[in-house]
């Protein structure tokens, strides 16, 4: 049986790591940026893949909050019959 | 007298998302701002790979400014270096006399804060001495200090005994 509490816990753990994940995105966005206008277009595509991984892994820690969420709402439905 | 909800009918689903204790409110909003987070990630990659797009098949550096003779061969010795003002008499730069005669020209402004580089022709560098930064003598990239974008790299055409400045790489 899972409670609200725990995913208190949850969720706040997954947004630390989330918004981690976010702010080495940002930093290659900026870093792709700066290499673009000063020349150097070689950085891009490999700044790219690694933002594409970032935002998998944040997807999929979304995706394993938003299962405890909907079992959360099912023991919840049950426990109201 | 208004009769009351039966208890079988459950509670309309907006309500769930406005709860009422602050325990409910903290895992609404946590679980709110996760959700907004990612969708953030999900732009920036999106940026990610539009920049990555736009540097492999749109960007290409482009020339200003006009032909104009900046000196002679003879002018430059081996291994030495001549100032001049390319493409307004506001932009110095600096030319570069290879040991094995070849030419080489550079803005002379760091790009780091704007102060004149020099050469260091025994390491084959720039040098800024302003904050110390240095950049590669051949091609104008930041190797150490503060700087981290390159000197704009001044197009060369030597004609006979006469060298032409043809456009600065922006």
């Amino acid at each position: 049986m899972h409670t609200q509490r725990q995913g208190i816990t949850l969720f706040t753990a997954i947004l630390a790591l989330i918004a981690t994940l976010v702010i080495i995105q940002l930093w290659l966005v900026t870093a792709a940026l700066d290499g673009l206008l000063s020349g150097e277009v070689g950085v891009a595509l490999p700044g790219a893949i690694a933002s594409f991984v970032l935002f998998l892994a944040n997807g999929g820690l979304l995706l394993h909050a938003l299962r405890f969420d909907r079992r959360l709402q099912r023991g919840r439905s049950h426990g109201e019959r | 007298m208004p009769t009351a909800e039966p208890n079988d009918v459950p509670p309309p689903r907006w309500k769930e998302d406005f709860p009422i204790t602050w325990e409910g409110d903290a895992y609404i909003l946590r679980r709110e701002l996760a959700k907004f987070l990612t969708l953030g990630s999900g732009l920036l990659a999106a940026t990610s790979a539009l920049i990555a797009i736009v540097g492999k098949w749109f960007w290409r550096p482009t020339l200003e400014g006009p032909r104009t003779r900046i000196a002679r061969v003879s002018d430059v010795a081996r291994g030495g270096t001549l100032l001049f003002r390319y493409p307004t008499d506001e932009d110095p730069c600096i030319l570069i006399r290879d040991t094995d005669g070849s030419f080489r020209a550079f803005s002379q402004v760091c790009t780091h804060l704007a102060c004149a580089v020099v050469h260091a022709p025994d390491q084959n560098k720039l040098f800024c001495p302003c904050h110390h930064g240095w950049f590669d003598g051949t091609s104008g990239r930041p190797t150490a200090g503060p700087p981290t974008r390159a000197l704009p790299r001044i197009r060369l055409d030597v004609v006979r005994d006469e060298i032409f400045a043809v456009g600065r790489e922006v």
